[in-house]
C-alpha cells in the first residue's frame, strides 16, 4: 500500500512538472516566433527609415531629379524656369565648382574639401541636418564673402576659428555659418556646400561664365551643369527612373530660351534610391518573415498540443461549468481564450526581449554608424502590433480545436469521472 | 459544432395547481455496440415546490439516467418531461443551458467543486456564469456560505475542506440562483453520518426556505425516510 502511495505521488508530480514543461516549451515556440517577427518587423521599419534618410541627405527627396546640360547654358535664369515649367517644384544648382579651391585655417593648410555649389532651396530638397548654426537664407546671397555650410569632420577641424580662408591664385575670407550631419557616405571626407551668389558665379561656372548675360559663353562649356529638381512623386516624369526621357522633352520644348545648339546634350535621370533600397529590403524581410512564421507554426503546434491534453484532463471540470449552466459557446470561448491568453502572455515576454535586445543593439551599432538624430533604434508601434496580433491569432488557431473537442464531450460522462 | 445565438425559452404554461415538474412516459435508451439497451422505461411522476422526493432503487435501476434527464444534462428517448411550465423535450442546447443554469441546482456525490478556486469563488461560479457583478456575486456567496455554517472558509479551497463541508460549499452553490429545482446525486454517499445529517438537514431547510422542490437520489434508506415522498426505481420503471 505505501509503495503505491509513493508511486502515486511521484506520478502525479512527473505529470505535473511534465504539463509544465510542455507548456514552457510551447510560449517558448511563440517566444522565439514573435520575437523574430517584432526583431523582422524594427529592422524592416529602420532599414526603411535609415534608407530614406540616407537617400533625402544624399540624392534628394521623393522625387528628385538631376539634370546635367553637357552644352553650354547661355541664359541660366531661363533654363532653371524652363525646368520649373517641366514640373520641378523646387529647383537648385548642384555643382561641383569648375575651380578646385583649396581651404586654409591661419596658417594651415587643409585637405581637399569636396565642393557642391547650391541655391538656398536645396534644403528643401535634400535632408541636410544642421549640427551647428543654420542653413543658408536669402539674406547671405549679398554676402560681400562666399558662405559656407561644413560638413561635420570640416567643421571639426574649423572649430570656433574665424580665420577660414579659400583661394586658388589668391586667398579670399569666407563665411561659415552652419555645420551640418555627415552621412554614412561622405565619412572622414571634408565637404562643404557653397551658396550660389553673385561673388561666387564665376568661380562655380568657370571662365566662360558671362555675367553680363547670365550664363555661359556658347560652345564653351567643359563641365556642364547640375541641377536638382524636386518633382511630385505622383508626376509621370519622375516615374521614369533611367532615362528621364519625358522630363527631357519636356525641358527642350524651350530650349531655344537657353541653348545655341540644335540639340542640347541633356542627361537627366532619378536620383533619390529610397525606393530601389526599400526594394532590397523588402524582399530581405519577406524571407525572415518566412522564418518567423515558420517557428511561429512550430510554437502554435505546441500550444496545440498542451490544448488537447488539457481539455482531455479537465473534462469533469469542463462537465461541471456545463452542469452549473454555461453553454457551449461559453465554454467555446472559455477554453479558446485560455490558448490565447496564453499565446498573448508569450507574446508580451517576446516583446520584453525585443525590447532588451534592440536597446543593445543600438547602443553596439551606435558605436559605428551615426545614425541620423531623428532616426532612434527603437521597436516601432507596428512591431508592437504585429506582434502581439501574430500572437493572438496563433493562440486563437491553437485554441479552436480544443475547444471543439471541450463542447463534443458528454456531460454526463464528464461528470461521472 | 453548432451554436444558437438567442436561448429563448418558450413562455412557460403554469397555473397554482401545477406541479414544478411532471414527467410522463418517460424513456431513455442506449445503443451500446448495436445493442439497445432499455434504462428507463415508462417513468411517470411529478414534484411540487417544496416537496422533497427520494427517488430510490438498486444499482443499475435507472436513477442517474432519471437524474440526469430531469436535470437537463441528457435528453428521454420517449415520453415529456415539462419543468417549470416549460416542456423541455424539443427545447435547443442553448436554451436547456439557460434553463438549467436559472432554474436547476445541483449537488453530486463527488461535490465536483473546482479546484484551485476558493470556497467563495465556487459558489459564485453559477453568478459568472449568468453575469451576476462581482460585489453582488462574492456579497451572496458570503452569504450563502455562512448561511451553511463556512463564514469562516471562505478563501479556502476543496483540498484544505472536509467532506462534509465541500459538499456544504456543493450545497451553497447549487443555491446560489435560488432554483426552482435542487438536484441531489448520493449527496451523503461519500460522508460520515454526522456529516450526512448535517448536509441532509440543510438541504431540506434550504428547500423549504426557498420554496424548491428537492429530488434526492440516494441507495440510503436513512436519507429516504426524512423526504416527503419516494420514488422507487425498479429496472427503469417508477412505483
Amino acid at each position: 500500500m505505501l509503495r503505491s502511495l509513493t508511486a502515486g505521488i511521484l506520478l502525479a508530480f512527473a505529470g505535473s512538472r511534465a504539463n509544465v514543461a510542455r507548456t514552457i516549451l510551447s510560449c517558448a515556440g511563440i517566444v522565439v516566433g514573435v520575437g523574430a517577427l517584432i526583431i523582422v518587423v524594427t529592422a524592416g521599419d529602420l532599414g526603411q527609415r535609415y534608407a530614406t534618410a540616407e537617400s533625402e541627405a544624399n540624392a534628394g527627396r521623393a522625387a528628385t531629379m538631376q539634370v546635367t546640360s553637357f552644352s553650354a547654358v547661355t541664359d541660366m535664369a531661363a533654363y532653371e524656369e524652363d525646368i520649373a515649367r517641366a514640373g520641378a517644384e523646387k529647383v537648385s544648382l548642384s555643382q561641383m565648382p569648375a575651380q578646385s579651391a583649396v581651404f586654409r585655417n591661419g596658417d594651415e593648410t587643409l585637405d581637399y574639401v569636396d565642393l557642391t555649389a547650391v541655391d538656398v532651396s536645396m534644403a528643401e530638397i535634400r535632408r541636410i541636418n544642421i549640427l551647428q548654426g543654420r542653413w543658408f537664407t536669402e539674406a547671405d546671397l549679398g554676402s560681400q564673402a562666399p558662405v559656407l555650410v561644413v560638413n561635420q569632420a570640416l567643421g571639426d577641424i574649423i572649430g570656433d576659428s574665424t580665420e577660414i580662408q579659400m583661394g586658388t591664385d589668391r586667398w579670399i575670407d569666407v563665411r561659415v555659418v552652419g555645420v551640418s550631419q555627415g552621412s554614412a557616405f561622405d565619412g572622414d571626407w571634408y565637404s562643404a556646400y557653397l551658396l550660389r551668389s553673385p561673388i561666387t558665379e564665376e568661380m562655380i561656372f568657370g571662365p566662360t561664365w558671362d555675367a553680363e548675360a547670365g550664363g555661359m559663353s556658347p560652345g564653351e562649356s567643359e563641365l556642364g551643369v547640375t541641377h536638382v529638381a524636386l518633382l511630385d512623386p505622383a508626376d509621370s516624369a519622375a516615374e521614369d527612373m533611367d532615362n528621364g526621357e519625358e522630363f527631357t522633352e519636356r525641358l527642350s520644348s524651350a530650349k531655344w530660351r537657353w541653348s545655341t545648339d540644335g540639340r542640347p546634350d541633356l542627361m537627366i535621370y532619378r536620383a533619390d534610391y529610397a525606393e530601389q533600397t526599400q526594394e532590397l529590403i523588402d524582399i530581405m524581410s519577406w524571407g525572415l518573415i518566412g522564418i518567423a512564421a515558420i517557428t511561429l507554426t512550430t510554437g502554435l503546434l505546441g500550444v496545440l498540443n498542451v490544448g488537447l491534453v488539457t481539455v482531455r484532463e479537465r473534462r469533469r471540470e469542463l462537465a461541471t461549468y456545463r452542469a452549473l449552466g454555461a453553454s457551449r459557446f461559453t465554454l467555446f470561448v472559455a477554453v479558446v481564450m485560455e490558448a490565447v491568453v496564453v499565446a498573448v502572455v508569450a507574446g508580451l515576454i517576446a516583446l520584453l526581449l525585443s525590447f532588451a535586445l534592440v536597446a543593445v543593439a543600438g547602443a553596439v551599432i551606435g558605436n559605428f554608424v551615426a545614425l541620423p538624430p531623428d532616426i532612434a533604434m527603437v521597436v516601432p508601434p507596428s512591431a508592437v502590433l504585429v506582434g502581439l496580433g501574430s500572437a493572438a491569432f496563433v493562440g486563437l488557431l491553437a485554441g479552436i480545436i480544443p475547444a471543439i473537442r471541450a463542447l463534443r464531450a458528454s456531460v454526463v460522462a464528464g461528470l461521472r469521472e | 459544432m453548432s451554436f444558437e445565438a438567442p436561448h429563448l425559452l418558450p413562455t412557460p404554461v403554469r397555473s397554482p395547481a401545477s406541479p414544478l415538474l411532471r414527467v410522463e412516459g418517460l424513456t431513455r435508451h442506449f445503443m451500446v455496440s448495436g445493442e439497445r439497451i432499455d434504462v428507463l422505461h415508462d417513468c411517470t411522476f411529478d414534484v411540487a415546490r417544496g416537496e422533497v422526493v427520494a427517488i430510490i432503487g438498486q444499482s443499475g435501476s435507472g436513477k442517474s439516467t432519471l437524474l440526469n434527464v430531469l436535470g437537463l444534462l441528457d435528453r428521454p428517448s420517449g415520453g415529456s418531461y415539462v419543468f417549470d411550465g416549460v416542456d423541455t423535450t424539443g427545447l435547443r442546447e442553448g436554451s436547456r443551458s439557460r434553463l438549467r443554469g436559472d432554474g436547476i441546482g445541483f449537488v453530486f456525490q463527488q461535490f465536483h467543486l473546482l479546484e484551485r478556486r476558493t470556497a467563495l469563488s465556487n459558489v459564485g461560479v453559477p453568478m459568472v456564469l449568468s453575469g451576476v457583478p462581482l460585489l453582488r456575486r462574492r456579497a451572496r456567496a458570503k452569504e450563502l456560505l455562512e448561511s451553511v455554517g463556512l463564514g469562516h472558509r471562505l478563501h479556502s479551497q476543496p483540498h484544505q475542506l472536509s467532506g462534509g463541508e465541500q459538499q456544504r460549499v456543493a450545497l451553497a452553490r447549487a443555491l446560489s440562483r435560488d432554483p426552482a429545482l435542487i438536484l441531489a446525486d448520493e449527496p451523503t454517499g461519500a460522508l460520515d453520518a454526522a456529516s450526512s445529517t448535517m448536509i441532509m438537514d440543510q438541504l431540506i431547510e434550504q428547500a423549504r426556505d426557498h420554496d424548491a422542490a428537492v429530488v434526492v437520489v440516494t441507495h440510503d434508506p436513512k436519507v429516504a425516510e426524512r423526504a416527503d415522498r419516494i420514488v422507487e426505481l425498479v429496472e427503469g420503471r417508477t412505483r
